[in-house]
């Protein structure tokens, strides 16, 4: 039989209202896709700006890790593309990913160590630096100075969070593998050898059930959080009595977990300018029992259970497989901590550092006429910003701002297409492409639709029936009530908080180790992700039971 | 004598213990033979005589013979509870070793006396079992001559194993050691289930001058009171089963045997770590006559 080859790669037709100006032949030979788990809307032009250099950072990762692949984000119509294709020609890729798959291995070996002793350090380090700046009182030509170089330095945060990422959902990917070559059956299985482990997302979780606990123990603050919308409580709690100290307690959380923005980027506000988020998630925990301690220890008691007897059987086998499965189990159990930890750190705690800064810019230029109103900057480019900064008679970029907002308004209403450019057909299977797609999911045929059904990835074990709530971003969390089954287009860690309020979750994204999933095991919920489907196709207030183990969702009413 | 041990030289008489055990006995004299005791056509005789050869238990004397030794052998080799191998050795009125493939009885990986003593009993019923009885009357041979004896070997928890032939079987080259390894207990390999790694050494030099690495789909594994045959995760599958030294180990034992025997040897042998175990040996008998030099 001969080997057919690659298929022959396939220029995509433009999407008819959704115009392109490519900038070069080249620029049209990338697969762009859509990643609508991260970026599922248009996107200002900073924002853009800071995401296609936080993909130059997977650029510079792939290049640490010899990958013979190279990456590039570029936002088209406001809407952000990314493209994964080959650095080499295809006759050496062979050579160059047994190469790569080395060092990503040896990586792999030492997650703990890497992390703990090389990539923590420099984050927190950075952090400080950052945090050692008083933007406030610096001058706007200093100011923006240091715009320049914390953009520099959030490259440099872009490249090590993905040395990190590739070879942590490498190793949980292996793992997952190997387990199921070694004890075939339910998908899910593999996970549980590594759940029960802390993380920042659960120690937010647990620090804001803890506030729950002393909310609780005061009628009047209560009171407050009910009464109130979200955006008032802090100022009423200030202002009583019975609030005051409970204030100082939210203050103290804000300064610690606050300091990261309510998604992805640096144009969402943050939890410490706006804690609204934080009191919407208040109110659902003040009205349940069952502090995540106890769940977080019934985790690890029966991840130890499924360990000891997988060690029991593997006494037979020979010690290649033993040794093997102890390597990846200590890789994959640093790797399931690092899913959350990573972006606790870099995504949200330094991200908010940049947008610190980009924020105080935007208010000089609002002071100086530049922008209509503070947050604007995000609609300006850094180039521009920095034309504007001392630019004297002032520059009035007001109409500028106006123009592009009226077009991502535009190109926001529409669908964007998945895919443009060169289409090359699936990548051939490998470490990274494997664990990746485990990562945003494997697309699933609704093949049981007019069954009401909707079919997806399975994301966490158990059954649950109860009332969907369709919740388009997290403004509208609120909506969720306690016990509720979360129907979401996609949940970053800064939705994880809701988890605790909801009795299962459902999304349009995300495979088996999505942030979704992973910590929807952590709170023992069912989930399915990676449906595509269910914003769709499931109402707000429908009856819908969540078979996570199946990977199905099944609709009633 | 119901029991002998395999190194002791008493083990070497065939009509007692059956040609196998007595090879492996010879063996273990030089060679790294996992341990173990027979349980010889003296014991089968004893539980023969009661209950017209029905009799479903050992004889109390017997079992506490077997008991001891399996004692013995768990003092031997340092572990509490050893797994073993019991494997029957059918003699017949000649004294030779029965040679109907299929009709010998082995049970792996069991742990304990009464594991073992259900094991021995097993065996020896099957020297009843209907399509014992057709063979030997279609050979000519004479029913109640069949006699047993068992062997108690310790398991070894092979991490691979392999057949070793001193000589090319297919080619014919008396200068070439051909491997066939693959992964865990040998009975893959044996029983076909598997297709094993092959290497070519030669014997001048030891150099290994063909490898030819399968995808080794199946292996078998020590399971709960017993083996079972499982897949081989895919890491594995390709992976060369014996490292260069490994082979070269392999080969001067083979090679050191032939010398010992003084015929080419087929012989099927263990890694356990960096331990290498010989289980059996045989003559090739497909050889043709060596060409004058």
């Amino acid at each position: 039989m001969s080997d057919a080859g690659p298929p022959q790669p396939v220029t995509i037709p433009p999407q008819e209202d959704f115009p392109v100006e490519w900038a070069s032949a080249d620029e049209q030979k990338i697969p762009w896709e859509l990643d609508l788990m991260h970026f599922n809307n248009v996107m200002p032009p900073l924002e853009s700006e800071y995401w296609a250099q936080f993909m130059h950072g997977a650029d510079l990762a792939m290049q640490h890790f010899e990958m013979p692949l190279q990456m590039v984000g570029k936002p088209f119509n406001y809407w952000l593309y990314t493209g994964i294709f080959p650095r080499i020609p295809p006759e050496k890729m062979p050579e160059q990913t047994k190469r790569s798959d080395e060092v990503l291995m040896a990586t792999v070996a030492r997650l703990q160590e890497r992390w703990d002793e090389e990539w923590l350090p420099e984050i927190k380090k950075q952090i400080e630096e950052w945090d050692a700046f008083d933007v406030t009182a610096a001058s706007t030509a200093d100011l923006q100075t240091h715009l320049t170089e914390v953009w520099a330095g959030a490259q440099r945060l872009a490249d090590i969070h993905f040395q990190i990422i590739f070879p942590v959902y490498i190793a949980l990917s292996l793992f997952d593998d190997l387990y199921n070559d070694l004890f075939p059956g339910g998908v899910l299985e593999s996970q549980k050898l590594v759940q029960g482990f802390d993380n920042k997302t659960l120690e937010v979780a647990r620090a804001l059930w803890d506030l729950s606990r002393k909310a609780r123990a005061s009628d009047g603050v209560c009171e407050i959080l009910k009464e109130h919308a979200p955006g008032d409580v802090m100022n009423v709690l200030i202002e009583s009595d019975d609030g005051r100290t409970f204030a100082e307690e939210l203050d103290a959380f804000l300064n610690l977990h606050g300091k990261r923005m309510s998604d992805w980027g640096i144009r969402h506000g943050s939890w410490i300018e706006d804690p609204s988020p934080i009191m919407v998630t208040l109110k659902g925990y003040i009205e349940q029992e069952g502090d995540p301690r106890d769940e977080l220890e019934e985790r690890a008691a029966e991840r130890d259970d499924v360990v000891a007897a997988a060690r029991e059987r593997l006494q037979g086998y020979p010690s290649d497989v033993r040794d093997e499965f102890e390597h990846l189990l200590k890789a994959a159990s640093t790797a399931v901590v690092l899913t959350e930890d990573h972006g606790y750190w870099i995504d949200f705690q330094a991200t908010y550092r940049v947008r610190r800064v980009v924020m105080e810019m935007g208010k000089r230029l609002a002071e100086a006429g530049t922008l209509a109103t503070a947050a604007d900057v995000f609609v300006l480019r850094t180039d521009e910003i920095a034309a504007a900064v001392g630019a004297s008679p002032a520059a009035d970029h007001t109409g500028l701002v106006e123009e592009r907002k009226k077009e991502m308004e535009h190109f926001g209403s529409l669908k964007p297409p998945p895919f443009m450019g060169t289409d090359y057909g699936p990548p051939p299977p490998g470490l990274v492409s494997t664990a990746l797609g485990k990562f945003f999911g494997t697309p699933v045929e609704q093949t049981d639709a007019t069954d009401g059904t909707v079919s997806g990835n399975a994301g966490s074990p158990g059954k649950f029936r109860g009332t969907a709530r369709v919740v388009r971003s997290l403004d509208e969390a609120h909506k969720l009530g306690v016990g509720e089954i979360l129907v979401a287009e996609t949940t970053s860690p800064s939705w994880t908080p809701l988890f605790g309020t909801a009795a299962g979750i459902v999304t349009d994204t995300g495979g088996i180790l999505s942030h979704c999933a992973v910590v929807a095991r952590e709170y023992g919920i069912p989930a399915v992700v990676g449906t595509g489907v269910a914003t769709s196709m499931i109402k707000d207030g429908q009856t819908i039971e969540v078979d996570g183990d199946a990977g199905r969702v099944h609709l009633f009413d | 004598m119901n029991i002998i041990w395999l190194d002791d030289t008493g083990c070497q008489e065939v009509s007692r213990v059956g040609g196998k055990v007595a090879n492996l006995s010879r063996l273990a004299a030089e060679y790294q033979v996992p341990p173990g005791f027979c349980l010889t056509t003296d014991a089968f005789q004893e539980w023969a005589g009661h209950a017209d050869g029905c009799a479903e238990e050992l004889p109390s004397e017997l079992l506490r013979q077997l008991s001891d030794a399996y004692g013995e052998l768990a003092r031997r080799s340092d572990v509490e509870k050893p797994s073993v191998a019991v494997r029957s050795s059918a003699i017949d009125e000649d004294g030779g070793v029965a040679s109907f493939a299929g009709q010998y009885e082995t049970y792996l990986n069991l742990q304990g006396d009464a594991a073992v003593a259900a094991a021995v009993l097993r065996c020896w019923h099957s020297t009843r079992a209907e399509r014992v009885a057709e063979y030997r009357q279609h050979a000519g041979l004479a029913l109640d001559r069949l006699e047993m004896a068992v062997l108690v070997q310790e398991l070894v928890p092979a991490d691979s194993s392999a057949v070793i032939f001193s000589a090319n079987p297919v080619t014919q080259n008396r200068d070439e050691v051909v491997i066939n390894a693959s992964w865990g207990l040998g009975e893959s390999i044996v029983g076909g289930t598997v297709t094993p790694d092959t290497f070519t050494i030669d014997k001048r030099d030891l150099t290994v001058t063909e490898s030819r690495i399968s995808d080794k789909k199946v292996m078998t594994v020590r399971v709960q009171d017993g083996t079972e045959e499982v897949p081989v995760p895919r890491f594995m599958r390709s992976r060369p089963t014996l490292s260069g030294e490994q082979l070269v180990a392999m080969a001067r034992l083979a090679m050191r045997l032939e010398d010992d025997m003084g015929w080419p040897v087929d012989v099927e042998s263990a890694f356990c770590g960096e331990d290498l175990y010989v289980l059996q040996c045989r003559q090739i008998t497909t050889l043709t006559e060596p060409d004058q030099k």
